[in-house]
């Protein structure tokens, strides 16, 4: 497992002797709760090592549950930090072990959960600090729409018909050289009318849905063509069957079949990036602790009301916004501001919910709480400015020329053999017109390439909501960027310190869950260094951390901007430099977008000196510094008279309204919740790199569409031109119609083939 | 051939019940999730 060192027995982290199994009492407790319910045999099995458990969370009494018939609840999450498929099955085995609850189910795919258990003998919180001491991150998730069982429903029973058409077909079709036994050839029209009654009055019941509801808005909808096929299949086929004749009905079948097909699959796959962009979007329940007389008791933060004292120590997320009354310290606005940097507050300052007290305890008054804070106020602005409505997809686009031409055609083909040939004959051939037309191919050509462009992107780590905003995703020409938490990774890293120092910082800080404290420990564990253990280590407000290592005493404290002091008694003293470090992938992502012909732009609320210190990391020559929220839209909306396509890619809250402007808005997964809502795509990897990625996608996806609506316009103009010379039979049709298809769907599958041959 | 007759409309039938099953499977969500069950056969389950 761990080549370097034997390592924590639950984490794998490096250890400073080889006498210790843990690196500490969290992953001491992990490992006890495992073997203690006789699951060793996770650590022989797994695949990566656990996560190391963190804070247990507390307010879980607020999340939704539905109620079971007898008295049993259950509840939907997402947990986090699944690494291999051994997590799930710990996490299930554990659950299910403990008393109380009844039926656990995660997907390791998703990471969702769907827990029930008897509200009598355990509750949620006790479930989800279960989770928490194991090391997984489980969050609150919320309403989800009830997966698409209608589509497969009437998919199923069409591709049923359509198999039993097609066999009853052939016998009719192959005695029409062998001739039949009239007996039989009726019983077989008569079955097949039984088996394309369902096709035509239930299965394609979605498109006759779409063309009337497209004729009520006065729009020419792609569903109008295929409603009227089927009509006209269906009522001839029918017509047919009681004259004594062949009808198209298998085609009729198939038709169908295929056509629900594409759209199943392109539901699923847009489900799919949907989910997952919830998923990152679900946040974990908040409490506070409000004083009560001289006691706190810890309650939901939904409970909060105004004027209410509530305590805030340092690693804490304010519930309500307010006002200090008491006590100093840091505080990270990022989620509001994007900037990392944290802000020192004193009395009288005000604070928002959703930011982070990095340092220090405070006392705040509560002024507002749930939707009247700030954080809700603007996340529900964003959502309204993103609220586009579903844009027209290219098929659409032709679909009312495609009608209007096949109708025209149908129109002269009926008079010209009217006048020529006689009713009968005219009949016939404009069937033929009107059968041959249909478009299915045309109509599969966006579905299926798209839900395999949706995919190959998602793969690659970019989630796309829709289809078209991957698509415009091919034409963007300027690629705007966020600063922190996007071009940046958005956490505070030790940029700079010598090896005996960072040891000595760690062993002091290793117990505690500030973010200053993580990054130490997390680079002395990157350079692999063991964590020697600190003693009689005391926290201290504004002065930092002091405590014995090996012996000496040492204090860590801060040492201006930026960066962090350590020293001893004797004055020596050593420096560690922190600091929100620009992403490792982040200067070859602008590169390549830069060599693809695309200009890049870091756009960002910032100081000047510091938004260029990063731009010329990165290698971004425009810098556009010091922008509000507005300001960044304003400067998208001005690019884009200029004539440019934005993709603009942010992380805050503050980056709502750019995101919302841009013609394409990507999110990071590690940012603000609401900014994920609002984005058209949600990068799920801490990493720029699946720009790229989607961006091949997306070309690869477009190129596809456009020759698969070739290839499907080729293939209508010579079959309909065929079927008003006479050329088209039911047998001819039968053959021609997934020959289209066919072509279509090998189409989409090359979408995936060409994204991997620019993967390399 | 006359057994054609029969035979047909039994083989109809026979699909049908087929088909019903399918939409019973349907109803009771075992086609909501397609991406999971091929792992979790995997796992021993004690």
């Amino acid at each position: 497992m761990m080549a370097t060192s034997p390592g924590c027995a639950h984490c794998g982290a490096a250890l400073e002797s080889r006498e210790e199994r843990f690196c500490c009492t969290g992953c001491e407790m992990a490992y006890a709760i495992i073997q203690g319910a006789g699951l060793g045999r996770y650590y022989e099995e797994r695949e990566a090592c656990a996560p190391r458990p963190g804070v247990t969370p507390s307010g879980w009494m607020a999340v939704p549950t539905t109620h079971c018939p007898g008295g049993a609840e259950e509840v939907r999450l997402q947990v986090d930090g699944l690494r291999c498929a051994s997590c799930v099955w710990v996490i299930e085995q554990v659950l299910e072990r403990t008393p109380g609850v009844e039926q656990v189910m995660i997907s390791y795919a998703t990471g969702r959960a769907s827990i029930r258990w008897d509200p009598r003998r355990i509750d949620l919180t006790a479930l989800a600090g279960r989770i928490a001491a194991l090391g997984y991150r489980p969050r609150a998730l919320g309403e989800e729409s009830a997966p698409d069982r209608d589509l497969m429903l009437r998919l199923g029973v069409a591709a049923f018909c359509a198999m039993n058409l097609m066999l009853l077909y052939a016998s009719l079709y192959t005695g029409w050289f062998n001739v039949m036994d009239p007996r039989f050839s009726a019983l077989f029209r008569w079955l097949s009318l039984l088996l394309a009654t369902p096709v035509a009055l239930w299965c394609a019941e979605p498109f006759f849905v779409g063309a009337i509801a497209g004729l009520r808005r006065r729009v020419l909808h792609m569903d109008l063509p295929i409603a009227l096929g089927v009509a006209i299949l269906y009522v001839h086929g029918a017509i047919a069957t009681f004259t004594g004749h062949e009808g198209y009905l298998d085609s009729l079948g198939m038709l169908v079949a295929l056509l629900l097909a594409g759209r199943m699959l392109e539901s699923r796959g847009r489900r799919r990036a949907v989910e997952a962009a919830m998923s990152l979007a679900a946040t974990a329940p908040r409490t506070a602790r409000r004083q009560a007389g001289t006691a706190l008791q810890t309650v939901n933060a939904a409970d909060l009301r105004a004027g209410d004292l509530i305590d805030v120590g340092h690693g804490e997320e304010f519930a309500a916004d307010g006002v200090i009354t008491e006590g100093a310290g840091q505080v990270r606005m990022a989620l509001l501001t994007g900037e990392a940097e944290p802000v020192a507050v004193v009395p009288g300052d005000r604070v928002v919910a959703g930011s982070i007290l990095l340092d220090g305890a405070l006392t705040v008054q509560v002024e507002a709480v749930g939707s009247e804070t700030m954080l809700s106020r603007m996340a529900a602005q964003l959502e309204q400015a993103a609220d586009r409505g579903m844009r027209p997809t290219a098929a659409d686009r032709i679909a009312p020329w495609f009608t209007g031409a096949t109708l025209v055609i149908a129109t002269l083909t009926c008079v010209g053999w009217w006048l020529t040939r006689g009713m009968d004959v005219a009949i016939t051939r404009t069937v033929a017109v009107l059968v041959v037309a249909c478009p299915c191919a045309l109509a599969l050509s966006q579905p299926l390439a798209a839900a395999a462009g949706l995919g190959a992107a998602a793969r690659r780590g970019l989630l796309f909501r829709s289809a078209d905003a991957l698509l415009d995703l091919g034409d963007v020409d300027l690629v705007a960027f966020d600063k922190t938490g996007t071009v940046t990774a958005g956490t505070m890293t030790v940029l700079e310190a010598e090896d005996g120092a960072l040891r000595i910082a760690a062993g002091l800080e290793r117990y505690s869950m500030h973010p200053i404290a993580r990054a130490i420990v997390e680079e002395a564990i990157n350079r692999d260094i063991a964590l020697p253990r600190g003693e009689d280590v005391r926290e201290e407000v504004s002065i930092g951390v002091r405590g014995r290592v090996d012996g000496v005493q040492w204090q860590l404290g801060t040492g201006g901007p930026g960066s962090l002091l350590l020293r001893d008694g004797t004055g020596r003293e050593h420096r560690i430099r922190l600091g929100d470090a620009i992403r490792p992938d982040a200067a070859g992502t602008v590169q390549q977008l830069e060599a693809q012909g695309l200009s890049v732009a870091l756009v960002t609320g910032d100081h000047v000196e510091v938004a260029e210190r990063i731009a010329v990391a990165a290698g971004i020559e425009t810098v556009v510094a010091r922008c509000g929220p507005e300001q960044k839209a304003r400067w998208i909306a001005e690019q884009q008279r200029m004539g440019h396509r934005v993709l603009f890619a942010g992380d805050g809250l503050n980056d709502g309204p750019a995101l919302a402007a841009a013609d394409v808005g990507i999110a990071m997964g590690s940012g603000a919740a609401s900014s994920v809502l609002v984005a058209d795509g949600v990068i799920a990897r801490p990493s720029l790199a699946p720009i790229l990625a989607a961006r091949r996608a997306a070309r690869a996806c477009a190129q596809i569409i456009r020759s698969n609506q070739r290839r499907s316009l080729t293939y209508n103009v010579v079959a309909v031109s065929a079927a008003a010379a006479g050329f088209v039979n039911p047998l001819v049709a039968a053959l021609l119609m997934p020959l289209s298809s066919g072509l279509v769907i090998w189409g989409a599958l090359r979408v995936e083939r060409l994204v991997k041959k620019g993967d390399a | 051939m006359n057994a054609v007759i029969f035979l047909l409309p039994i083989a109809l039938v026979l699909g049908g019940v087929f088909a019903l099953l399918f939409l019973r499977a349907v109803k009771k969500g075992q086609f909501d999730d397609l991406d999971d069950p091929p792992r979790r056969m995997l796992q021993e389950k004690d």
